[in-house]
């Protein structure tokens, strides 16, 4: 595509990304690169199929996923990084594209020949993103992970829970997490390189992200020697500060205390003015001292109350209150829908679902969620013969030789 | 004026960051960890609230850990916007910055005339990018909320915990990942959409940008809404692995996770051969999913007779995803953490040298760390006077009416 004769529509438009990644944590990095308007080619095989495109029985999926929102906006197009001439057209592939994104094991892409100096030589700006486990350096860089390792090595597991419990396994999130952290890199990595013109290799590690969700308990354990340790829900200084039950099946709410107003707020609320001059309650500290009594109370209170009323009232009095919402509150909130978080998305067979939208609102350039997951090889005419100009002879040969697999 | 490598990849952006909230305050670390300059205003006099909240560093008041760790990198002004004089000093910064950061509450945003249609007018060029848990439009955009209503608006905090944990704890309210997670997450969807911003900027001059913290944590949690378009609506209690997870060992936890066919043979490598695994009921992956509890009641106690160092060393040498739970002193002690310069000693007023946390990302060259706002308005006759051009007795003024 000629990027000098686009009006801009798109924050990414014109960029193209040779997305090498797998799983989670890469997928989300180059979804939301596409969200923002990039072209984001997905590189597969049925060789090495991605998680989506089989069952997954520790996840108790026991057939392959009929979307994957990771994989919506991309192309597909299939490549046997096994066979050298697919690495050849890896690296032709990566000579038209501004980023280049792989989630394999560090060295992996060395030993297949397309490594950060390798992809220089054929393309010398290019913004090469490098996700995995651990990262590229260090004795523990070939460490195999997922998302509850990274957030058990991150520590982020490890200061989640109950107090008396043992650690919380972190799940998609911590994966989404670190693609959007790799996003970031990504654009600034890209921002660079429209000021200098100089490319260069991103390096993220998963477990450094959950790291940085837990900067504060590292700066407080080097400075003072204590960690914070598992709170369950407690916050420091904040009293209410938990999830109630509600009325219906598990339903709740959760509240939320810091300032004076707030807690007048919520006594107005509750019609207990006789906790204004209870001693017990009488300021923050005496509160945060009394929790658990104040959660008894208010838990009695909620119970008979449904999520919305509660938040309704609560919200109305200058409370901070929110349900807890699950997927289905998601779809169905009428806030969401209107900011374009949730959207309609239809399948290639017409099927409409409601799906994860694009998670900014742009006043000029906004992104956009426009296709469903690609099919295995799904635009393999596209790029192998519009972008790289093989002819159908030299298409269909690559495919008797299971290079194009 | 401002010392940055032009090898930094936002060299010469400078931002204004106006915000109390923890978000807005990530996106302005990240934001300065990647080479901007970032001007932080804080209220005249107390300056930020997070400079008190618990817990503290050392026995000042305003030494909070989590404002520390903000605030990396930052120049502090102080600034009372809610003033003429005050909007008008504001005015000026805006003029030379490139990115307004802000987290103020709609309404307060309209009194003070800093609503983003006001803004954009006054400052064409500019990228204004709101950050508020429920963003700048919509039914809840003037919803207050903290760390745990807006990470429990997002779908994750439903399904927390799980695993090991929701076993033991069935009855319990569900609970919040540590600390300001949802924050963080939405502070970091912030800077990606400055960014993109940033990268269009010469094409389409300024816009406004309505970032959601409950936004970004929905899209972090789209597999869950992924799996409702499948038929099934993820609850704490069923969402957890089929085999695996967290197991208690002699002396803490490890996770364990093995998805894929060679890291299951791996495991019972590991185990040694237990004649349960060798069973043709446990070689099949899906079978495996289907009889999850009963390796579980296997592996937990196998587990508890191995010590954790040693199984995550030799697990992982056989190429079985395993990884030790880990304390916030094994990570500031880890040889991984030194390797790869995840810490930088910081001289921190009154507390002396602190290992600090750098950046979650590695360019071709290191993020430079060189300082943090130890006070409110640091950097107000270097900013107000040397920069903006006013004189010294115009500043004292402003200090006096507590404009500045």
């Amino acid at each position: 595509m000629d990027k000098g004769s686009l009006a801009i529509k798109k924050p990414l438009q014109g960029m193209r990304i040779a997305d090498f990644t797998v799983h989670a944590a890469g997928p989300f990095c180059t979804h939301m690169l596409a969200l923002l308007g990039a072209e984001c080619i997905k590189v597969e095989s049925a060789k090495r199929l991605d998680v989506f495109r089989k069952p997954h029985p520790v996840y108790g999926r026991m057939e392959a996923a009929s979307f994957a929102q990771v994989a919506a906006n991309k192309l597909s197009v299939q490549l046997n990084l096994k066979h050298p001439r697919g690495i050849e057209l890896a690296k032709q592939l990566i000579a038209k594209s501004d980023i280049m994104c792989e989630s394999f094991r560090p060295g992996v892409m060395e030993r297949l020949g397309l490594g950060y100096d390798a992809l220089k030589a054929v393309k010398e700006d290019i913004v090469m993103v490098s996700i995995s486990a651990c990262g590229q350096t260090g004795p523990e860089r070939n460490y195999s992970g997922y998302a509850p390792l990274f957030g058990a090595t991150g520590g982020l597991g490890t200061l989640t829970g109950f107090e008396d419990g043992p650690p919380v396994e972190m799940r998609h999130v911590m994966d989404h997490g670190t693609g959007l952290t790799a996003t970031a890199a990504t654009l600034a990595a890209c921002f660079r390189k429209k000021r200098t013109g100089k490319g260069q290799h991103v390096d993220l590690a998963a477990r450094e992200v959950a790291t940085s969700f837990i900067g504060d308990a590292l700066l407080q354990f080097a400075a003072t020697g204590k960690s914070p340790g598992r709170q369950g829900n407690d916050a420091p200084a904040m009293a209410p500060h938990n999830v109630y039950p509600c009325e219906g099946r598990d339903a709740w709410v959760s509240i939320a205390v810091a300032q004076e107003p707030e807690w007048t707020g919520l006594v107005k609320a509750l019609g207990r003015p006789e906790w204004l001059s209870t001693p017990r309650f009488a300021d923050a500290v005496s509160r945060w001292q009394h929790r658990h009594e104040l959660d008894r109370e208010i838990a009695a209170w909620t119970r008979t109350r449904t999520r919305e009323q509660v938040t309704q009232l609560l919200q109305s009095h200058g409370v901070a209150a929110f349900p807890s919402y699950n997927a289905q509150d998601i779809v169905d909130d009428p806030h969401m829908q209107s900011r374009g978080a949730i959207v309609d998305l239809s399948s290639w067979e017409g099927e409409s679902r409601k799906v994860v939208g694009v998670p900014w609102r742009f006043s000029r350039t906004p992104g956009a969620l426009d296709t469903w997951t690609p099919k295995l090889g799904q635009h393999n005419e596209y790029v192998f013969g519009e972008l790289l100009g093989l002819n159908r002879t030299e298409i269909d040969a690559l495919v008797e030789q299971e290079v194009i697999y | 004026m401002f010392e940055t490598s032009n090898d930094a990849p936002l060299a010469g952006v400078i931002v204004v960051e106006h915000g109390k909230g923890v978000a807005a305050s990530y996106a302005g670390r990240i934001l300065a960890l990647m080479g901007a300059t970032v001007i932080k205003l804080e209220a005249p006099g107390v300056g930020d609230p997070l400079r008190y909240e618990p817990p503290l560093l050392g026995k000042s008041r305003d030494s909070g850990a989590l404002f520390s760790y903000l605030n990396l990198n930052k120049t502090s002004v102080t600034l009372d916007v809610s003033r003429k004089a005050g909007l008008d000093l504001l005015d000026e910064l805006l003029d030379r910055a490139t990115v307004f950061l802000d987290d103020t509450h709609p309404a307060d945003r309209s009194s003070w005339a800093i609503a983003p249609a006001d803004v954009c007018e006054r400052h064409s060029r500019l990228i204004y990018c709101s950050v508020l848990p429920f963003g700048a439009a919509g039914a809840h955009s003037d919803y207050r909320a903290y760390e745990l209503n807006v990470f429990h608006s997002g779908g994750e905090g439903y399904l927390l915990p799980n695993g090991l944990a929701i076993e033991l704890f069935p009855e319990r309210p569900p609970v919040k990942v540590y600390g300001h997670f949802a924050q963080f997450v939405g502070g970091t969807s912030a800077v990606c959409a400055t960014l993109a911003a940033l990268l269009v900027h010469a094409e389409v001059s300024g816009q406004f940008l309505d970032v959601s913290v409950q936004d970004a944590n929905v899209a972090l949690s789209c597999f869950n809404i992924q799996r409702l378009g499948e038929g099934v609506l993820e609850n704490r209690h069923a969402r957890s692995f089929q085999y695996g997870g967290v197991l208690e060992c002699s002396d803490g936890y490890v996770q364990i996770l093995t998805l894929e066919q060679h890291q299951w043979e791996g495991l019972v490598k590991l185990m040694g051969d237990p004649l349960w695994a060798m069973q043709p009921c446990f070689r099949d992956s899906l079978d495996r999913g289907r009889r999850g509890a009963e390796i579980n009641k296997h592996l937990r106690a196998w587990a508890r007779t191995q010590a954790v160092e040693d199984l995550v060393r030799r697990g992982q040498a056989l190429s079985v995803p395993l990884a030790k739970y880990a304390e916030p002193a094994d990570i500031l002690a880890s040889e991984q953490s030194r390797v790869r310069n995840m810490f930088i000693e910081l001289d921190m007023p009154g507390l002396g040298p602190i290992q600090m946390l750098t950046a979650p990302f590695q360019f071709t060259l290191p993020s430079k760390v060189s300082s943090y706002p130890a006070q409110p308005g640091a950097d107000n006759s270097k900013i107000i006077c040397d920069w903006l051009g006013h004189s010294r007795p115009e500043l004292e003024r402003w200090t006096s009416e507590q404009v500045v």
